[in-house]
């Protein structure tokens, strides 16, 4: 009886979260003018219910905490379309983080460091091989970095609503932003392929265990987790860890069980430089708008596969420009979260480049009709336009 | 020798009061009817002229009402802050509770008596300003507590040293490339110490509450503004003059009371659009008018002859500083903080502007595309270049901007006149002969 009465409870929950998504979305078409800030909030809060979905129509007979990789809609994901238990989830390059539970779909980085050592996934929920999932993780990414870009930086990514609220937080206690310097900012846009190769070869090389019969680390709870380098640093993994724990939906004593001996401070869900950096970056973002962003590798792999050589030919989200129409007033520039300079700068035509997180701020604030253009596979779908209108 | 100086004479020699007085007297006669009879041109050119354009012919009297009521409101203790240009923060003026109004010039008559003192060779806007200012005329010249004068050409940079014996004058040095991320900073701190000059004025402090009211006013004189700049663009509902006036009547008008003016003048053309009601035939030559400012009421003499000529053209846009360039460009804001207002502020008025007084290395690319930009908004047929002897970076500017219209195939007269009325009929001749072409060019 009661399990009738959660379940009914479960689907009015979803019914209504869908229905008040498509309201929202049926009133910003009709005034289309200044609101697109507002639809993107939504999106944001929308795409992490999505993303963490397992938490909220429930864990379908599993225990609440239950372990990593049990979260509900990876198997059943896994199943449907696998016709065999995936249980890492889909990969989505976005910080759907592994580490915390309920997610329908996993961060990519996780996945690629974790995949592409060869001793992994040995165990008997795994009936894909290695090479497969490791396929099945690099094929989904680029299929959906030329399709969406860093559109799902701006739009979907979890850690980005994250630092978007922090920003709204410091808008309404009136504090005006920091800006970095465009050589720091450029040299922040390089580090990301730093990180990425770093973080790549750091996780093959400890995955091999031993080189030449030379032992590189053990094969301890220690070694397992340093198989895994990134997310050991990122800022995301302690952020939704303890967002769940603090909201009941992992057991805190649990996750503080999981450390690793021989670092009294460390552990599987959280570490000390993963606190450290996450206190950093929110102390940073909070001044600094789209901080993480700037430097994050994850926006550097979306970038480099929708971005570079023959994928900004076939990439089918653009920021195009009409040099024609630009006064050059200096808008797109000033309201660019992550700093963007080109643009302002670049003549016209596409204007999308690697460290543009497609958020389309510049757009709405725009005040030329038709100047800057959001194009998806050649057609138009919003345009700069007279915002005076509207009012924040 | 600094005291000799401070003794010294001022540039305009003294002049017998009861001379100033005749003079005052006869050339405000003189204006006031070259006024009225460029409204009974308007009205007689546009038979069915809509009920809200008597609030702007009224207005656009300048010795008329808003001269009292800027009279009253000064006795009632407001400050009035002049500017010479539109690169002077209206807002921040709005925001102290002050009143802005435009002190250019355009009356013919006083560029004769500045000739007296201004070589010839200087343009006509500031000796005409010069003139005005010998015989006390311009009223809000006059009410003016203090003059924000930036330096965009060599005229103005002299007329505010002979501004400068009556008024405090607050230069602003816009800088010549605005491209570089360093001239912004420069500009930034021109726009700072002007700020602190309007509240040592006015008393009033700018705070972040006074100064989003005002960006706020702006952002909606803009609005308006854009309204009804769209409805120029589609078969004629107004003519090109009446807009015009519009345009220009709000350098010196109440911004809000102006805005809600335009906006009632655009309901009742949006009627129009819909009852196919027009102001000219629709296959009136469209022209565009680019150049020196035409400053109300005496340089209305171009418009004038372009839209009595005989065939007629219409005036659909302009690109000029004292038309369409006014109130264009909105103050962007993203974050309601101080610094960021004014950094939207300062942005607004220094790269948003297409003045001939920039450079890059590109040249004064984005007055070229603006010219483009509406050329094919606004399907003009024919573009005319308006310059005034002596209006000498307007006048460079034409041979690069003429090869981008060649290469448009769109036509562009050089008309090159003076502060005369002389040339009227030779002018209409040359006018007649490029709108015939237009129309003959419309044919084929």
């Amino acid at each position: 009886m009661l399990e009738i009465i959660a379940e009914t409870l479960r689907a009015t929950i979803a019914v209504a979260l869908i229905l008040a998504g498509s309201l929202a979305i049926l009133i910003w078409v009709r005034n289309n003018t200044r609101k697109l800030s507002a639809l993107r909030l939504f999106i944001q809060i929308a795409a992490v219910a999505v993303i963490f979905l397992g938490l909220i129509i429930g864990p379908f007979g599993l225990e609440r905490w239950s372990y990593l990789g049990t979260a509900p809609k990876d198997i059943t994901i896994g199943k449907e379309i696998l016709g065999r238990p995936y249980p890492d989830g889909l990969t989505v390059p976005t910080f759907s983080c592994y580490y915390a539970s309920g997610r329908t779909a996993t961060c990519v980085i996780w996945q690629l460091q974790s995949y592409l050592f060869p001793n992994y996934g040995t165990s008997s929920i795994y009936l894909t091989t290695g090479l497969e999932r490791l396929a099945i993780a690099v094929g989904l990414l680029v299929v959906i970095s030329v399709i969406f870009g860093r559109f799902l930086c701006g739009w979907i990514c979890p850690f980005g609503l994250y630092m978007d609220l922090l920003t709204r937080l410091r808008k309404a206690l009136k504090i005006r932003h920091w800006t970095l310097s465009d050589r720091v900012n450029e040299g922040l846009r390089q580090a990301r392929y730093l990180i990425i190769a770093a973080f790549l070869i750091l996780s093959f090389l400890l995955g091999m265990r031993a080189i030449a019969g030379v032992e590189l680390i053990s094969e301890s709870e220690l070694g397992r987790y340093l198989e895994i380098p990134f997310c050991q640093i990122c800022p995301a993994k302690p952020l939704f860890v303890l967002v769940e724990g603090a909201l009941g939906f992992m057991d805190v004593d649990y996750m503080l069980s999981q450390t690793i001996g021989d670092f009294a401070l460390t552990g599987w869900y959280l570490t000390s430089i993963n606190i450290v950096i996450l206190g950093v970056v929110t102390v940073g973002s909070f001044m600094i708008r789209r901080l993480w962003c700037r430097i994050c590798p994850l926006g550097g792999l979306i970038a480099l596969f929708s971005r570079f050589g023959p994928f900004k030919k076939i990439s089918l989200i653009k920021l195009t420009k009409v040099e024609e129409k630009c006064t050059k007033c200096g808008i797109c520039k000033r309201v660019c979260p992550p700093q963007v300079t080109e643009v302002y700068e670049d003549k016209g035509g596409d204007v999308t480049v690697s460290s543009c997180i497609l958020c389309f701020r510049c757009v709405e604030m725009c005040p030329y009709e038709g100047c800057l253009n959001v194009e998806f596979a050649g057609k138009p779908i919003y345009k700069s336009k007279n915002w005076l209108n509207e009012e924040e | 020798m600094a005291s000799e100086i401070e003794k010294g004479t001022k540039y305009i020699p003294e002049m017998a009061q009861t001379e100033i007085d005749d003079l005052n007297k006869s050339i405000k006669t003189a204006s006031l009817k070259v006024i009225e009879d460029n409204i009974e041109r308007m009205k007689k050119a546009w038979k069915n002229r809509p009920q809200a354009m008597e609030y702007f012919d009224e207005i656009s009297n300048l010795f008329g009402k808003r001269q009292e009521e800027i009279k009253q409101q000064k006795t009632a203790g407001k400050k009035v802050v002049g500017y010479s240009c539109i690169f002077a923060p209206i807002e921040m003026i709005l925001a102290a509770d002050a009143i802005p109004v435009r002190v250019g010039s355009g009356w013919y008559d006083t560029a004769k008596l500045g000739d007296r003192i201004m070589p010839v060779e200087i343009c006509p806007v500031i000796r005409s300003t010069v003139g005005a200012k010998m015989v006390s005329l311009s009223p809000f010249l006059e009410l003016s507590d203090a003059i924000v004068m930036p330096l965009t050409c060599d005229g103005r940079t002299k007329l505010s040293e002979i501004l400068a014996d009556y008024k405090p004058i607050w230069h602003m040095n816009p800088p010549r490339v605005k491209d570089d991320p360093h001239t912004l900073g420069m500009w930034k701190q021109e726009i700072m110490v002007i700020k602190e000059k309007i509240e040592k004025l006015t008393g009033n402090k700018i705070t972040r509450k006074n100064l989003k009211e005002a960006i706020e006013k702006m952002q909606q004189a803009t609005k308006a503004f854009r309204r009804l700049q769209d409805l120029r663009k589609g078969n004629p509902v107004i003519n090109g003059r009446d807009a015009m006036l519009v345009n220009q009547t709000s350098l010196w008008d109440d911004v809000e009371r102006w805005t809600q003016k335009v906006n009632e003048l655009c309901d009742e053309l949006e009627k129009r659009v819909e009852q196919k009601e027009h102001s000219t035939y629709p296959d009136t030559p469209r022209v565009m008018l680019t150049g020196t400012p035409m400053i109300w009421p005496d340089s209305w003499k171009v418009p004038n002859l372009i839209e009595e000529s005989n065939p007629q053209g219409l005036v659909v846009v302009d690109e000029q500083c004292s038309g369409d360039r006014i109130l264009y460009d909105p103050v962007g804001v993203d974050e309601w903080t101080m610094s960021d207002m004014l950094d939207a502020i300062s942005e607004r008025y220094l790269m948003a502007c297409t003045c001939p007084c920039f450079t890059s290395e590109h040249g004064n690319e984005d007055r070229i595309n603006w010219i483009i930009d509406r050329i094919k908004e606004y399907k003009v047929d024919g573009v005319i270049y308006y310059v005034v002897r002596g209006c000498i970076l307007y006048a460079m500017e034409y041979q690069r901007i003429k090869r981008v219209l060649d290469k448009m195939n769109i036509p562009v007269y050089y008309l090159d006149t003076e502060y005369t009325r002389e040339d009227v009929g030779q002018m209409k001749t040359r006018v007649e002969a490029f709108l015939e072409m237009l129309e003959a060019r419309m044919d084929i």
